[in-house]
């Protein structure tokens, strides 16, 4: 091979050599935007204030750390300390490995960061929903279904030598506080219970009743001692020993506090399920809910804003008409669903949600009353539902359709409501059933009405389920009305008649009577009209 | 005073003198490609130096962070994976490249007197490649790589004698342990480098001195026919640029070896799993077939002593001839022991166990 | 040593001139061919020394806006271990108000620290002094016109963000 035939193939093989290495560039790019796209949420850093836990429970309790590391807090560098700490002065907060803080994270401590979503929370039901079960007389479940204290077993349980006194509250514990909230407890010296109401916390969450402060017993790492009847609990009205109302984790899911969970309809159906306020099935029945279950991988969950209108239009969620953002209200959640409501269904009548500044509902009859006492009216929060509405339907449409949900509603208030209400405040009224509730049969035929059956078919107009609305509704209403109250009302009247009670049957039969006497239940006597 | 005269009054090395010295006339044979595999492995060295210098600068020699340090370099820093793929192809080339110069060595008969000593130079170099390639692939700290350094330990330890003290002295400790992969990294960056640079230096000083051996039979050819056609020609520039073609078809080979087959990464090495199949390179393959064949100790001093022979073959080859003068006895030793060689890597190869 | 193939005598000028044009020509495209190959190995190699990703910037939650008052300064440690001072110069419930500085004294490293009563970052290694804003004004800092590294700070709500790298040496991304 000549210097010349050398020097030729010399350059020939560094040209090759040289496009193998373009190539090799080439791949080194793509390589990098692969990774680029890789990277873009996952990088996260432990903030200093929590290496120590993260490094300690992320041996102990990884799925804690790990569900944390996955959230928007860990990438914006919020860790267990910002949410855990507590004050010296707290009532549940103690000394861990050198950290003061608490176990249990209430709306006041996520009010730190989320004041107007905590605000708004605060004003809604959701938060009273644990008072309320708690102020009411939740006979129910802590005396028909168990008992206010603790009682002694029926027999031993064979292998569990341990289980001795019965725990009658149990089902309220399980059951109702595991929705509603519980009334958070601590435990004191004496094993006696220790709740917001013994330590009178100040407008800054800590106890001014030092002395109760003093007694709370402690475990041998100086951690208080909770009630196993009140915690773990995350219900939504769950009552805290800070004052607060309420339990953010029970929409958004901790430790990841995903938005994205609480944006979809499982999320609200933890508890707003079953018979006595099926909104689940209702919402699946529909034809929203079927539209969602179609159309679920368009609908943008994992968006930072979640407005309808602009990140997503496929399907309306529970989350969408009761609190997200729309294009027609500027993008605007609300943390208080009953802004956007206007009957209130709860109750055995349905109110009109005028409510006043304490965001009660205004029960007063007097138009002049009730005029001086709104702040917000049940049409402006029938105008805020409808701008979720109005991203989709016209407003003839929607007009029609809350023609059709008053007419329900009114229907079911004049037909039954208000009658069976008036029926069996009679019948308290004047003695002729006892004042325990439901010892009688009349008692919990009332109470399927209005509080399962009434609801269900309410409910079920509001959503747009009609078998919801009819046949798992308003049938077993008039069917509950008529098969069951009033023949069992008529028995208890002759037989108070047949004992003494003439005069205070009469008082009632004459409710009954004047009742059954209107043209809509005409229809019993004499047939169709 | 011109630039050259400053120069040459601080350096003096006269430039004719150093032309005469480096400029060593190469037999005409030469030109035969069969005859660059000397350099192949040269030029591969130096790819392993430079490429093995830069996977250094991220390159962790922790059982802690060693994987992760390799992953970083395969997965995150820029050309990191092309840089590892050209180390671990330049390794297996050059392991390669090295058997088929021997190969030739061995079969063109250019160990014979007077070059006994710079065979026996080039079987240690054999064996330090072999060494560096093994230690090379512990760095990793995958499976393979800690699974496969304890065994080769324990073959180590079976060596009767020595093999106690020379496992100890290779794992630093009774079993592998935290400092055994420092170890390693020292004998693999700087400890065999270091020492093939060093024979390196003197086999191919001994080449320069000796000259390249000439055949005997194109000694005879070349007065009988042609007297005036040289015998030689230079190394500058005519052998340098055949070398040069030589390198860029070798990193054309390598850019495209660890672009196609690029180098992976198996699970980290686990002290508590042993896994199911452990094998080491593929250069290793002929030993541990041997080894399953017979009893550790056995496998040990029989490879030991093919070693040895290969080692002492120039004194033996001269032996043989001198007895038997016409004998082509080494030739079909070679062709058996290639063979056999070969025949057992395959069958390992072949094989899970 | 004859360095070319040899040339027979009857070639014209015009021949040789040809051949050593050829020749010269040839060397030039394989020298540059080989520069240019090799040199852009070796360019990949120097790429692959240089740090592959810049290091994650990412905002970070830092306190409430009303966690400082006004002239009150607290330190925080950020995702790579430095501390950084965070103080208020301002009422007005915005970003502006607060400067977050480095403590490390950009010098040679050591840590400043905030002397209230004299308004002023003081380093004690080479007595190095810094105004409020983080500014060198005596000692070696100053005479290399130095400043106290600033990070961007902004408001979100009631809360204060930073803008830090993460990495660090400890933590695992």
């Amino acid at each position: 091979m000549s210097l010349n035939v050398k020097r030729f193939v010399l350059v020939v093989l560094s040209a090759t050599f040289l496009a193998s290495l373009l190539f090799v560039q080439r791949m080194e790019v793509v390589r990098r935007e692969q990774e680029s796209a890789r990277h873009q949420g996952a990088h996260i850093a432990v903030p200093a204030s929590s290496e120590q836990c993260v490094s300690c429970h992320g041996e102990n309790t990884p799925g804690v750390v790990e569900q944390w590391r996955t959230s928007t807090h860990a990438e914006a560098g919020v860790g267990c300390y910002d949410c855990h700490k507590a004050g010296p002065r707290d009532a549940d907060g103690f000394n861990h490995y050198g950290s003061q803080i608490a176990t249990v994270v209430t709306p006041r401590d996520c009010a730190e960061c989320h004041p107007a979503e905590a605000g708004e929370f605060d004003a809604s039901h959701h938060a009273k929903a644990g008072a309320i079960l708690h102020s009411l007389d939740n006979f129910l479940a802590e005396t028909v279904e168990g008992n206010r204290t603790p009682f002694n077993p029926h027999s031993p349980t064979p292998g569990r030598p341990d289980m001795g006194e019965v725990n009658g509250m149990a089902s309220a514990m399980t059951g109702c506080m595991q929705c509603h909230g519980s009334k958070l407890a601590l435990l004191d010296v004496d094993g006696a219970s220790i709740t917001v109401t013994e330590l009178a916390p100040d407008e800054k969450g800590e106890p001014t009743n030092r002395e109760v402060v003093a007694r709370i017993q402690r475990d041998a790492n100086g951690k208080p001692v909770f009630d196993h009847g009140t915690w773990p609990n995350t219900g939504i009205g769950r009552v805290n020993l800070d004052g607060s109302k309420g339990s953010c984790s029970a929409c958004h899911s901790r430790h990841d506090f995903s938005p994205r969970r609480a944006r979809q309809p499982e999320n609200c159906g933890k508890c707003h399920l079953g018979p006595d306020h099926p909104q689940k099935e209702i919402y699946e029945e529909s034809k929203h809910g079927i539209a969602y279950r179609d159309l679920r991988d368009r609908m943008n969950l994992d968006s930072p804003t979640w407005v309808l209108g602009e990140d997503y239009t496929a399907a309306p969620t529970c989350a969408t008409c009761h609190m997200s953002g729309n294009v027609n209200n500027g993008g605007r959640i609300t943390h208080d669903p009953g802004e956007r409501i206007s009957w209130t269904n709860r109750p055995p009548v349905s109110l009109v949600m005028d409510t006043d500044a304490e965001h009660r509902v205004i029960t007063s009859i007097d138009p002049a009353e009730r005029a001086a006492q709104v702040v917000d009216t049940a049409n402006d929060k029938r105008q805020r539902m409808q701008n979720v509405c109005s991203v989709c339907h016209t407003k003839n449409y929607i007009g029609g359709f809350y023609s059709q949900y008053d007419d329900f509603v009114q229907n079911f208030n004049e037909k039954f409501a208000k009658p069976g209400q008036a029926i069996v405040a009679s019948l308290r009224e004047q003695k002729l059933i006892t004042p325990t509730q439901f010892d009688e049969e009349v008692e919990w035929t009332w109470f399927y009405l209005w509080h399962h059956e009434g609801r269900r078919a309410r409910h079920g107009a509001s959503m747009m389920a009609p078998d919801y609305a009819h046949w798992h509704g308003m049938y077993e209403v008039a069917e509950r009305f008529y098969m069951e109250l009033v023949p069992q009302v008529r028995e208890i009247l002759e037989h108070a008649e047949n004992n003494g009670q003439a005069t205070a049957a009469g008082a009632t039969r004459a409710v009954l009577e004047e009742i059954l006497a209107r043209p809509e239940h005409a229809w019993q006597e004499s047939g169709p009209r | 005073m011109s630039l050259g005269a400053w120069f040459k009054e601080r350096v003096p090395i006269d430039p004719g003198q150093l032309r005469e010295m480096t400029n060593e006339p190469v037999p005409n044979h030469i030109k035969a490609w069969w005859w660059c595999l000397g350099g192949t492995p040269a030029y591969l060295f130096v790819v392993q130096i430079v490429t093995g210098i830069l996977l250094a600068f991220y390159y962790e020699a922790s059982p802690v962070t060693a994987y992760e340090s390799v992953r970083y370099i395969t997965d995150e820093a820029a050309f990191g994976w092309f840089l590892r793929g050209l180390h671990k192809w330049g390794a297996t080339l050059m392991i390669a490249a090295v058997v088929l110069h021997q190969m030739r060595v061995y079969f063109t008969g250019a160990y014979r007197r007077p070059r006994e000593l710079n065979w026996m130079i080039g079987m240690v170099l054999l064996v330090c490649t072999l060494m560096i390639g093994f230690t090379g692939y512990s760095l990793v700290y995958e499976q393979l790589s800690f699974w496969g350094a304890t065994v080769g330990a324990n073959i180590a330890d079976s060596v009767p004698v020595v093999g106690g003290f020379s496992k100890e002295l290779l794992l630093g400790g009774e079993t592998y342990n935290d400092r055994t992969l420092s170890r390693f990294f020292m004998l693999h960056a700087a400890v065999l480098p270091g020492i093939m640079i060093l024979l390196l230096i003197v086999h191919v000083t001994l080449i320069r001195l000796h000259g390249v051996t000439e055949f005997e039979f194109e000694k005879k050819k070349g007065a009988a026919t042609d007297a005036e056609k040289p015998r030689f020609f230079n190394f500058f520039p005519d052998h340098a640029m055949t070398e040069l073609i030589v390198g860029l078809v070798l990193m054309i080979l390598l850019a495209t070896l660890a672009t196609a087959l690029p180098a992976t990464m198996g699970p980290k090495a686990d002290p508590l799993i042993t896994p199911e199949v452990i094998k080491p390179e593929w250069f290793f393959y002929v030993a541990f077939r041997w080894l399953k064949l017979m009893s550790a100790t056995a496998a040990v001093l029989s490879m030991g002593f093919v070693f040895f022979l290969m080692f002492v073959w120039p004194f033996f080859d001269g032996w043989i001839r001198k007895r038997w003068p016409a004998s082509e006895f080494s030739v079909w030793a070679g062709i058996f022991g290639v063979l056999a060689i070969v025949g057992l890597t395959v069958w390992e190869a072949a094989v899970a166990h | 040593m004859a360095t070319q193939e040899p040339v027979p005598e009857s070639e014209s000028a015009g021949e040789l001139d040809r051949r050593r044009f050829l020749a010269g020509g040839t060397t030039v495209a394989m020298a540059g061919g080989l520069a240019v190959a090799y040199g852009t190995c070796g360019a990949m190699g120097g790429r692959f020394l240089y740090p592959a990703r810049p290091a994650a910037r990412r905002w970070q939650f830092l306190a409430r806006v009303d966690a400082l008052a006004d002239g009150q300064a607290m330190t925080w440690k950020a995702p790579t271990g430095d501390p950084i001072v965070i103080a208020r110069r301002g009422t007005s419930g915005e970003a502006e108000d607060f400067v977050a500085l480095s403590s490390t004294c950009p010098h040679l490293g050591c840590q400043v620290h905030w002397e209230g009563h004299r308004n002023r970052f003081f380093c004690p290694c080479h007595n190095g002094v810094f105004d409020p804003a983080g500014v060198a004004t005596a000692g070696p800092p100053a005479q290399a016109g130095q400043a106290l590294m600033r990070f961007p700070l902004r408001r979100v709500g009631p809360l204060l963000f930073i803008e830090v790298t993460l990495e660090s040496l400890g933590s695992e991304a």
